[in-house]
């Protein structure tokens, strides 16, 4: 299906593109309008990412595999992730992702045949002196227990 | 101890708050020196960098040329995605004026009309703060071309807040550079350095988030103050960011050289049921470890601690307790570098996975005392031989860990041995495909 | 000029040369994957480390620059340690399918492993798993597992081939190369990744399974595909071309040659179309005949006609040495006067990299041989005229195929009393011939061409015909002609009866004067260059290997 940005989103580019020196620099804040946009960003999305930041698609397809938050596929409409490094998994991390992944009865990587909660287990989110953590899409849920974490998925639900 | 970096003042994220506080004072300041003074004050006051190599930023900015055709850029590294840091996201929610005061005075310094604010792609919440307080400069004429007309003298800059999108080799400087270029984030072969090569080929210096905000106390209070503060070598204060098996985790702003023991019992609480610690990482999980028994008199500053045996890094501190299985926790430190290896290099691309492999066998109890040897041997194979530090930040841990404990990765293999099974399952090994989660 | 320390030799280098540049100068190779002397430095396959004195670590030799005065090891105990570090670790995850890669033989990786790696492998876990067998485009495969990711292949799409066809995706051990989605390897360069591919990763469809590199042999020439005339080695295994290859010649085509060139130039050597031996149409039906008889019936036929009735026909896909003796015939014993030859220009078809407009590989050739009317004689297309007007009733076709060129002349041969031909495969030029002399291909004889930029270059024989005599005619010898018998491939293989145009054209001339006296085709270049001052001072040594530019053309700057 083809892709074309809105209005709106066509404006925010305009602002980015104005950062850089060259079209292609603004690639990753381009990406991330058109996954707002889209859900994911999809084929036809990098070709039109490619046509606006005047790279080759190629390019951009380097660019979006090598990243973490470019999804290529659709996730849920609450993207859970969960970190696990070192300083969430001495205070119990790996408790709350097993937990997380029993509550929602899927793995990591998967999203729920409802499509409203995904998961993905994540590295370091820079939350250490919090931890352990969930991200909730944007949000840190932080100083999180088994429990909690129950609490917050519930209230999502 | 006056804080520098994140005072105790509050709504200092407020604009009216930090003029209130003499904000921007030391950027004046700055406009009626040359910008080799500056260079040179910052130089003698002995900043160094936080965001690992801990090398002067004084020296840094001397390396860009001072004539050139070529536009020049700054580059403020804010990636912050080395496990056990997370003291730059304060900075960004608490003291965002103070770096923005810095960048300007360092962009007068080295002469850069353009600088980028590199923040990691998961901290959205602090991406938004940052941005936010750009556009308050902006519009307050703190930043642009209206600079000229706010505080006088010709000199303006630009600042951008670039976020990342899930990549802790952006933290790596070239490779960071080639992420806001829209490339394949993939470090750059050295030299040329980012002062000769930088963003699109031009000049550029690139800081750490909070070696920037020390800047502006630097200008305002002369270089001989900062250089007072704490070890000489090492002066000012550093943003210990305190994680893992403590009562009080946290960040805390101390002088260089504070004891690592007082950082942990006094600042930071103690271990939760006074347990005895087993294990410290002192500057991130890359650095070495260091036994619980090595701990007395370790003071926190970078000479001090590769005296002790490890590094600085970026202040990170990550206790564990005696009850911690360090098998795990070198699997889980290695599954990081695994996972974050750009791919680019043989040794870090390769070497990452086959240390993985071989601690999540020794994890499931198929291990032998050879796996332990070969492990450093890895480790030792890919150190020194990469393109980038990665490298080194993920054969380090591995090969410290295991020497440092090695009776507990030995005692884990011979109980292994012991069962009999074990010889079977060795005889059929099948190991898991390395990009699903190791279980632990 | 500065010099440097290699080893303990000192070698001399030019400002701004890498220290593996400065070493590939003298000979030296420094093992390496990702470097190559065309592309970009890349620095990722990390084999080229080498220990410098007072430098703290050991550096890459493909980026570091050299520097006088500098003292480099490249086999001291830490270069080594380092160079069967990075061994082991290209290997670990690489499959051990020596046996079945089309690459072993020709392998970087393999080579350098038997050379640099302890033998023996520490890895016992399961290797990583990639798609294989992928069909990158319509004559590459890739097999992700081989792939290395030094990146010679994306380099050469953007730097060379202008065109990023390909890109690397994921990150970490999980890398590696792919076409954007829906989108294919075609660019017209395409094949030259699988030349530069250190490993089996990047195969060529064409050539898949075909034969083991050792045993075929390789024969040094040129391609025969457009003017530029691409250096190439011929690849033989039991008298029958395999594939092409490109050759190195900076001043013609660097590492490279078009995928047009590769595939399309040679099957016509190996095709069931050959023409092998002479024929003579008697009845309207072509019948083979022998050398002798077919000499003497064309020399009486063509003295049958009178010198303003007989056209010759050249050609710019013959050598020099092939024209020459053409056009000397046509004039000296026959004295005919109109005498040219076809252009084969195809508008359009030309790009800035290597690809000529015009698509014969000898036209400069072939007009400074003596192709060219006299000065009252015809050019081609009033030859094709007149033939059609019948003031021309003998027409001596060398190795074109005019009806293939215009369907139009199917007519206008109809017209001729005398058509005789050289041609190396039957076509619908050959059905209408009254003689048809078969013509040994470019891949079957010694001669030269000369490019469109004045460049004379030599071909070779690379295919055996039945009279061709493989010592004397300089053929490369692979495994089978050194060890093989009478009973194997090489006693039983197919050879054609078909020779090169001096050569019929001699037997043709001496059949009544007995004048055209040349044993070689080294003979007959000899001559030309004693009677044509365009081509003075040369002779096959001069031009060697890589060519020589014809004096005219010394300094002539051409792109």
């Amino acid at each position: 299906m083809e892709f074309k940005f809105t209005e709106e989103n066509l404006q925010k580019i305009e602002t980015v593109l104005k950062k850089y020196p060259e079209k292609k620099a603004a690639v990753m804040p381009v990406l991330y309008i058109a996954q707002e946009q889209n859900g994911y960003i999809s084929g036809e999305v990098m070709k039109e990412v490619a046509r606006v930041c005047e790279m080759p698609e190629e390019e951009v397809l380097g660019v979006v595999t090598f990243y973490t938050m470019y999804h290529q596929k659709p996730i849920g409409k609450y993207h859970i992730q969960v970190c696990t490094n070192v300083s969430c998994m001495l205070r119990g991390a790996y408790e709350i992702y097993d937990k997380v992944k029993d509550q929602l009865r899927i793995n990591n990587g998967e999203v729920t045949a409802d499509r409203q909660f995904s998961l993905e287990e994540v590295e370091c989110m820079g939350s250490c002196g919090t931890a352990p953590m969930i991200a909730v899409n944007e949000d840190y849920y932080e100083n999180l227990d088994v429990s909690s974490t129950i609490k917050i998925l519930e209230s999502l639900k | 101890m006056e804080k520098i970096v994140l005072p105790d003042i509050p709504n200092f994220d407020k604009i009216d708050t930090y003029l209130a506080n003499g904000g921007f004072s030391a950027y004046r300041k700055a406009l009626t020196q040359y910008p080799d003074d500056i260079i040179d004050q910052v130089k003698k006051s002995g900043l160094r960098g936080r965001g690992g190599a801990a090398f002067s930023a004084g020296l840094k900015w001397s390396f860009m040329p001072k004539t050139t055709d070529k536009p020049k850029y700054l580059c403020v590294n804010g990636d912050e995605s080395e496990p056990g840091s997370f003291k730059d996201r304060q900075i960004f929610e608490y003291n965002p004026f103070q770096l923005i005061e810095g960048i300007l005075i360092t962009c007068y310094a080295i002469g850069a009309k353009t600088c980028y604010i590199y923040i990691r792609g998961e901290y959205h919440k602090w991406v938004k703060f940052m941005e936010k307080a750009v556009e308050t400069a902006y519009e307050k004429g703190f930043v642009g071309e209206k600079m000229k007309e706010v505080f006088g003298g010709g000199f303006f800059c630009d600042i951008h807040v670039h976020k990342g999108a899930g990549a802790y080799i952006c933290g790596e400087e070239s490779s960071l550079m080639n992420s806001i270029e829209g490339k394949r984030p993939y470090p750059r072969v050295k030299p040329p350095f980012p002062a000769q090569n930088g963003l699109w080929g031009n000049p550029t210096t690139i800081n750490n988030v909070e070696t920037i905000t020390n800047v502006p106390a630097i200008i305002n209070k002369g270089w001989e103050w900062y250089a007072s503060i704490g070890e000489p070598k090492h002066p000012g204060t550093i943003l210990f960011g305190v994680s893992g098996h403590v009562n009080k985790p946290g960040v805390y702003e101390l002088p260089s050289g504070t004891l690592l023991t007082d950082i942990i019992y006094s600042y930071a609480g103690g271990v939760p049921g006074n347990k005895k610690i087993k294990c410290v990482i002192p500057g991130g999980s890359s650095m070495p470890p260091l036994r619980g028994d090595q701990l007395e008199g370790v003071k926190m500053d970078a000479e001090s601690l590769r005296m002790a045996g490890s590094a600085i890094g970026t202040g990170g501190i990550m206790v564990m307790d005696e009850d911690t299985d360090l098998v795990k926790v070198l699997a889980r430190i290695t599954k990081f570098y695994y996972h974050e290896s750009c791919g680019q290099c043989t040794p870090c691309r390769e070497g990452t996975g086959w240390m993985l492999k071989l601690l999540n066998r020794i994890l499931r109890g198929e291990g032998s005392t050879k796996d332990v040897e070969l492990l450093v041997s890895v480790a030792n194979n890919i150190e020194g031989n990469t393109v980038c530090a990665l490298g080194e930040a993920a054969a380090w841990p591995v090969k410290f860990m295991v020497t440092r404990f090695r009776d507990e990765f030995e005692a884990r293999v011979k109980e292994s041995a012991a069962r009999e099974v074990v010889n079977k399952v060795h005889s059929m090994r099948r190991t898991v495909n390395p990009i699903s989660p190791i279980n632990i | 000029m500065s010099s440097f320390i290699l080893d303990g030799k000192q070698i001399e280098f030019k400002q701004g040369q890498t220290i593996i540049q400065a070493a590939a100068d003298h000979g030296i190779d420094i093992p390496h994957f990702c470097w190559h002397p065309s592309l970009s430095i890349s620095g990722n396959c990390r084999v080229c480390l080498v220990e410098v004195e007072r430098m703290p670590k050991l550096v890459i030799a493909c980026s570091t620059l050299a520097a006088e005065g500098m003292v480099v090891h490249t086999n001291s105990e830490k270069t080594l340690a380092a160079r069967n570090a990075v061994m082991e670790f290209i290997l670990i995850n690489h499959p051990l399918d020596c046996p079945i890669c089309d690459e072993a033989g020709e392998c970087k990786l393999q080579d350098y492993a038997y050379q640099h790696s302890v033998g023996e492998s520490r890895f016992t876990e399961e290797k990583m798993h990639k798609d294989k067998r992928v069909e990158l485009g319509p004559h590459v495969m890739f097999d992700g597992e081989r792939c290395i990711s030094c990146s010679r292949c994306i380099r050469f799409c953007d730097e060379i081939a202008g065109e990023p066809q390909l890109t690397f995706v994921q990150r970490g051990d999980r890398v590696t190369i792919v076409t954007y989605p829906g989108k294919e390897l075609d660019n017209p360069y395409s094949l030259n990744v699988t030349d530069i591919c250190p490993v089996g990763a990047l195969t060529n469809r064409d050539f898949r399974f075909k034969a083991r590199v050792w045993d075929m042999s390789s024969t040094k020439s040129v391609c025969s595909g457009c003017a530029r005339g691409c250096n190439t080695d011929i690849w033989v295994r039991s008298n029958e071309i395999l594939r092409l290859t490109p050759r190195h010649n900076e001043e013609v085509n660097s590492y490279w040659m078009c995928d047009e060139g590769r595939l399309n130039t040679f099957k016509h050597v190996n095709s069931e179309s050959r023409v092998s031996g002479p024929q003579i149409k008697r009845d309207g039906k072509l019948n083979k005949s022998n050398w002798d008889e077919a000499y003497a019936a064309a020399f009486g036929e063509l003295k049958s006609y009178t010198k303003d009735e007989i056209a010759f026909i050249g050609s710019a896909a013959s050598t020099c040495e092939d024209n020459y003796i053409l056009a000397k015939f046509a004039k000296t014993v026959i004295g005919a006067k109109h005498i040219d030859f076809p252009r084969h220009i195809k508008a359009g078809d030309q790009d800035n990299i290597l690809i000529r407009e015009d698509k014969t590989p000898n036209a400069l050739g072939a007009e400074l041989a003596g192709i060219r009317p006299a000065a009252d004689g015809l050019t081609f297309h009033a030859i094709m005229k007149a033939v059609d007007e019948g003031r021309i009733k003998a027409l001596y076709v060398v190795e074109e195929d005019l009806v293939g060129l215009n369907p139009a002349y199917k007519e206008t041969l109809r017209k001729l009393e005398l058509l005789i031909v050289h041609a190396s495969n039957y076509n619908e030029t050959t059905e209408l011939a009254n003689i048809i002399f078969p013509a040994a291909t470019y891949a079957e004889k010694n001669g030269t061409w000369v490019n469109f930029q004045g460049r004379i270059q030599r071909i070779r024989p690379a295919v055996t015909t039945i009279e061709g005599d493989r010592s004397l005619d300089n053929l490369a010898m692979s495994r089978l002609d050194k060890f093989g018998t009478e009973f194997d491939r090489w006693g039983n293989v197919k050879k054609m009866d078909a020779r090169p145009v001096w050569k019929i054209i001699s037997g043709l001339a001496n059949t009544q004067s007995g004048k055209f006296r040349y044993s070689t085709s080294e003979d007959v270049f000899n001559e030309l260059v004693k009677s044509v001052p365009d081509f003075s001072g040369l002779d096959y040594d001069v031009i060697g290997e890589k060519g020589a530019a014809l004096k005219k053309f010394v300094n002539t700057k051409t792109v």
